[in-house]
C-alpha cells in the first residue's frame, strides 16, 4: 500500500509540472483576472476615501428610498466614499455628489494610511464632479487614456475604497457608450454604487478614462442597475482652473413632470406613464401607472419627445394642463384632465 | 510513512516551477495579450451588429433581414399597427406589424419597401453553454433618444431552458448582461457575432425603482427561427400543445412504471381521436426526447412543445413498460403539435372580445381550463390565473370551450362577466370585464 501511494503522488507531482504552466496561459479568463488584480494594485495608490462630517439631517430622516423633497446626500449610506488623486501636489477630484450640501468637515485618507484634513474647492454641478486639496507632494497620480481611441466595447475598471478606506474595490465592465450627458461622459455596466463613486474608472492598462458620476438616489440608473456615468478626464481638465479658483457651476434648472414613459404603445396615440416617481410632480398631480398622456396645455402629443419638446419650453414652477386617458374599473378609457406643477429635474 | 517525502517532493516541484516560468513568461504581457484577445472579439461583435439595432417606441429592436424584417417584443410594438423605428445613427423608417405571439411576446415588423438594410442573422441559441459571454444591444432609459447610439452591455449566460409564466417564455436563455428598461426587444447576441435571442423580461424594482438586478430573459433565437414562416404570414402565431393528452411528471409512486424523477414525463390520461392518440401514443408511455431535447420535468415538457409553433410535428421518443419481457422498451414517432386553424378558430369565435388568456386543450368537460394569462389583460386584472378551470359565465355552466363561447355570445366591451371558477378545489367567484379587442387577427396588407 505504501508503495502504491507515493507512486501516485509522483505521478501527481508530474501531472503538474506539465499541465499547470499550459493551463494558466491558455485560460483568458484567468489572463483577465491577472489583469484586473494588477489594475486595482496599481490603481488603488491613487484612490482615496474620503470622509465627509456632516450636521445631523434636520428632519431626523434619511437612508431609505427616494424621494425629490429631500437632500441626495442624507438619503444614502453613512460612511466614506471615494476620490481620486488628480496632482502630485495634493488636488482631488470626486464627484460631486459626495461631498454637496453643508458639510463640518472633510478628512481625506491615502493608501499609506495618512489622513488630511481636505479643502472643498470648486465643483461643476452638471458634470458632477468637486475638486479637494490637501496638503501634499510627490502623490502617485495616475496616466490617462487616450478618450479618442476609445470604443464601445474596452473593457474597462473601477476601482474605489468604501467602505474600508483600507481595502480597495474592484468592478469591471465595458464601456456601453462613448458619449453620453451631453458627450461630458461614458456609459459602462461596471457596477458602481455609492461607495465607489467618485473613484477612477480606468482601462485594462490602469489609464484613467474618467470619475465615475451620476450616481442619485432619485435616478432610475447608477447603484448597481449596470448603467453608470464617467465623467471624461478631458473634460475635468477643461473645468479646472475655475475649480481650482473656487468657483462652481450649478445645474441649470429643468423642468420635470417625474413620469418615466413605457416602452410600448397601447394602442392609442399618446405617452403612456409607466413609473411615477415617488414625491414627484406627477404624483402631486395625481397622475398614475398606465395613463396615457395626450396633450399638454393643448398640444396634442403622440411620442415622448414630443411630450418633451414641449415640456423643453416651460420654466419650473409652471402648471401644465395635461389631458390624459386611464382606464376605469370597467377597462375602458376614459378622457380626464390632470394638472402638474413642473418641478427641478434631480436626474 | 512513506508518503509524506514523496508529497513534500512534488510540492517542491511545484515551486521550483513557478519559479523558473515568472522570469521566463513574462506573465504580464502574456495576460495582456490574451485580454486583448478577448477585446478584439467583443469590438468585433459589436461592429457586426450595431448597425441592425433599431429604436422602436421607448423599447428596441434588431433587424434579421436586409428587406427589413426586425424582430422586437409585443410589449413594445403589439400595440400599434404602424411605427416609425431608426435604426443607429437616426435613420428613420416607415415600420408596419406583422405577426406577432402575445403569448411568448414576440413581434416582427416590416420596414415598408426596405432594401439592403444592415442586418444580423439568427444564431444557434441551443449551442450556447452556461457561462458564454453574451452582449446585449439596447435603449435603458432612452439614453440614446438625440444621439441614436444604443448602449452596449456584456455579461454571460446565467441559465438555460428556463420556462416563466405569463407572459410565458418557453424556453427563455437567462443571462447577466445588464439590461434595463428599454433594452426590451433588443438583441443578445453571442461571441460569434449572431443574434440568440431577443431580451424582454428582467426581474426589477430594485431601490424601488425599475432597474436590472442582474437577472434578465430573452426569448431563444432558434424559437424564433421556427416561428419565422408563420410571423411573415402575418397574424398571430400559436404556441403547440400535446392536443387530447394529460401529462404527469415522473417519480411519482401513485403511478407505476413511470420511471424516476427527470426521465422524462408520462402520458397519465388520452382522449381518443387526437393527434396523440393517432401517433400510437398510450396512457403510461414515458416522454423522453422531443427533437433532442429532454423534458426532465412539466414545465420543461411545456417549454419544449411551446418553442414550436402549433401545427409543427416533432419526433418523439417514449419509453413503454414491455410487461412480457419486464423492462421499458425505447419506441419512437411523430406527433402533431396542435392545429392553428382551430386555434385561429377559437380566436375568431370570441368575435371583438379580448378577454386576456387562452384556454386549455379539452379535456374531461369539467370547465375551461386557463393555460396563459396575458400581463395586464383583462383576465390578469380580474385575477384569474393560469390552471383555473372556468365552470360558469354569468349563470351558464360551461363544459368546454363551446359552451364558453356560446355563454358570451351578445356580450359586449366593457360588460361584466360573473365567472366562477375552480382553484386548488375550491369554487370562487371572480369578475371579469371584456375588452374590444385591439389588434385585428391579420395586419394590412403588406407592399410587396
Amino acid at each position: 500500500m505504501r508503495r502504491l501511494f507515493s507512486a501516485s503522488n509522483a505521478s501527481c507531482a508530474a501531472f503538474l509540472l506539465l499541465c499547470a504552466p499550459l493551463s494558466a496561459q491558455d485560460d483568458p479568463t484567468s489572463a483577465m483576472a491577472r489583469v484586473l488584480q494588477k489594475v486595482r494594485e496599481k490603481v488603488a495608490k491613487s484612490v482615496v476615501s474620503i470622509e465627509v462630517v456632516r450636521d445631523k439631517d434636520p428632519d431626523g430622516r434619511g437612508g431609505s428610498g427616494p424621494s425629490s423633497t429631500h437632500q441626495d446626500y442624507f438619503n444614502r449610506p453613512e460612511g466614506p466614499c471615494t476620490g481620486t488623486l488628480w496632482s502630485e501636489d495634493g488636488y482631488i477630484v470626486t464627484s460631486w455628489f459626495n461631498v454637496s450640501g453643508e458639510v463640518r468637515r472633510v478628512t481625506v485618507r491615502t493608501h499609506d494610511g495618512k489622513s488630511y484634513d481636505a479643502k472643498r474647492l470648486g465643483y461643476d454641478a452638471t458634470r458632477d464632479i468637486a475638486l479637494l486639496k490637501i496638503e501634499a507632494k510627490d502623490l502617485p497620480v495616475l496616466p490617462k487614456s487616450k478618450l479618442d481611441e476609445a470604443k464601445q466595447g474596452d473593457f474597462v475598471a473601477i476601482v474605489g475604497r468604501a467602505p474600508d478606506p483600507d481595502v480597495p474595490t474592484l468592478n469591471h465592465g465595458i464601456l456601453s457608450a462613448v458619449n453620453r450627458m451631453k458627450d461630458a461622459c461614458v456609459q459602462t455596466d461596471a457596477e458602481l454604487n455609492y461607495g465607489n463613486v467618485g473613484g477612477p474608472l480606468v482601462t485594462v492598462r490602469g489609464e484613467i478614462v474618467g470619475i465615475t458620476c451620476q450616481v442619485k438616489p432619485r435616478t432610475n440608473w447608477g447603484q448597481s442597475g449596470g448603467v453608470g456615468f464617467a465623467c471624461k478626464h478631458t473634460e475635468i481638465d477643461k473645468a479646472l482652473p475655475s475649480l481650482k479658483q473656487n468657483r462652481s457651476v450649478e445645474r441649470g434648472k429643468e423642468p420635470w413632470l417625474g413620469v418615466t414613459p413605457a416602452e410600448g404603445a397601447e394602442g392609442v396615440e399618446g405617452v403612456v406613464v409607466a413609473q411615477v416617481a415617488a414625491e414627484g410632480p406627477g404624483e402631486e398631480g395625481g397622475l398614475q401607472e398606465a395613463d396615457v398622456i395626450t396633450e399638454i396645455d393643448g398640444k396634442r402629443v403622440k411620442t415622448w419627445e414630443e411630450l418633451r419638446a414641449v415640456l423643453e419650453t416651460k420654466k419650473v414652477g409652471d402648471v401644465v394642463k395635461l389631458k390624459i386617458l386611464r382606464k376605469d374599473k370597467a377597462g375602458v378609457q376614459q378622457p380626464k384632465d390632470v394638472k402638474v406643477k413642473l418641478g427641478d429635474n434631480p436626474n | 510513512m512513506n508518503f509524506f517525502p514523496a508529497s513534500s517532493a512534488s510540492s517542491a516541484a511545484v515551486l521550483l516551477l513557478c519559479a523558473l516560468c515568472s522570469p521566463l513568461c513574462a506573465q504580464d504581457d502574456q495576460d495582456l495579450e490574451k485580454v486583448a484577445e478577448l477585446q478584439k472579439k467583443v469590438h468585433a461583435v459589436v461592429d457586426r451588429v450595431k448597425g441592425a439595432y433599431v429604436f422602436i417606441g421607448g423599447g428596441s429592436g434588431v433587424c434579421v433581414d436586409p428587406d427589413g424584417w426586425i424582430l422586437t417584443n409585443h410589449h413594445v410594438a403589439g400595440g400599434a399597427q404602424n411605427w416609425k423605428v431608426r435604426f443607429t445613427g437616426g435613420k428613420q423608417y416607415d415600420a408596419t406589424l406583422v405577426g406577432f405571439h402575445p403569448a411568448d411576446d414576440v413581434a416582427l415588423l416590416k420596414v415598408r419597401n426596405g432594401k439592403d438594410l444592415p442586418c444580423v442573422e439568427l444564431g444557434d441559441s441551443d449551442a450556447l453553454k452556461i457561462g458564454d459571454n453574451v452582449i446585449a444591444v439596447g435603449n435603458p432609459f432612452m439614453l440614446g433618444n438625440g444621439s441614436w447610439e444604443p448602449t452596449i452591455t456584456l455579461g454571460i449566460v446565467s441559465a438555460l431552458h428556463v420556462y416563466l409564466d405569463n407572459p410565458g417564455y418557453k424556453d427563455a436563455v437567462q443571462t447577466d448582461a445588464q439590461i434595463n428598461p428599454g433594452n426590451s426587444g433588443g438583441p443578445l447576441i453571442g461571441m460569434d457575432g449572431k443574434v440568440i435571442g431577443i431580451n424582454g423580461r428582467i426581474d426589477v424594482k430594485r431601490f424601488m425603482n425599475r432597474v436590472n438586478t442582474g437577472i434578465g430573459y430573452a426569448i431563444p433565437s432558434n424559437q424564433i427561427r421556427r416561428f419565422m414562416p408563420h410571423f411573415k404570414a402575418g397574424g398571430r402565431a400559436f404556441g403547440g400543445y400535446l392536443e387530447g393528452a394529460t401529462v404527469g411528471e415522473c417519480g411519482d409512486d401513485r403511478y407505476e412504471n413511470t420511471g424516476e424523477l427527470g426521465d422524462g414525463v408520462f402520458i397519465a390520461g388520452l382522449q381518443d381521436d387526437t393527434p396523440a392518440s393517432k401517433a400510437g401514443l398510450t396512457t403510461g408511455d414515458i416522454l423522453f426526447d422531443i427533437e433532442g431535447q429532454r423534458p426532465y420535468n412539466l414545465n420543461r415538457f411545456h417549454g419544449i412543445v411551446g418553442a414550436w409553433p402549433a401545427g409543427s410535428t416533432v419526433k418523439v421518443k417514449y419509453k413503454r413498460w414491455d410487461a412480457a419481457k419486464k423492462e421499458f422498451a425505447v419506441h419512437e414517432t411523430k406527433v402533431l403539435l396542435g392545429d392553428p386553424e382551430k386555434l385561429r378558430a377559437q380566436e375568431a369565435q370570441v368575435g371583438n372580445l379580448y378577454l386576456g388568456f387562452t384556454p386549455s386543450y379539452d379535456f374531461d368537460d369539467l370547465g375551461v381550463e386557463v393555460d396563459e394569462v396575458m400581463e395586464k389583460g383583462p383576465a390578469a386584472t380580474a385575477g384569474l390565473k393560469s390552471g383555473d378551470v372556468i365552470k360558469k359565465v354569468g349563470d351558464a355552466r360551461v363544459r368546454d370551450w363551446k359552451d364558453f363561447k356560446a355563454a358570451l355570445t351578445g356580450k359586449k366591451a366593457g360588460e361584466k362577466l360573473k365567472l366562477v371558477v375552480l382553484r386548488d378545489g375550491k369554487e370562487m367567484d371572480l369578475t371579469i370585464t371584456a375588452e374590444e379587442r385591439k389588434i385585428e387577427g391579420m395586419p394590412e396588407k403588406q407592399d410587396e
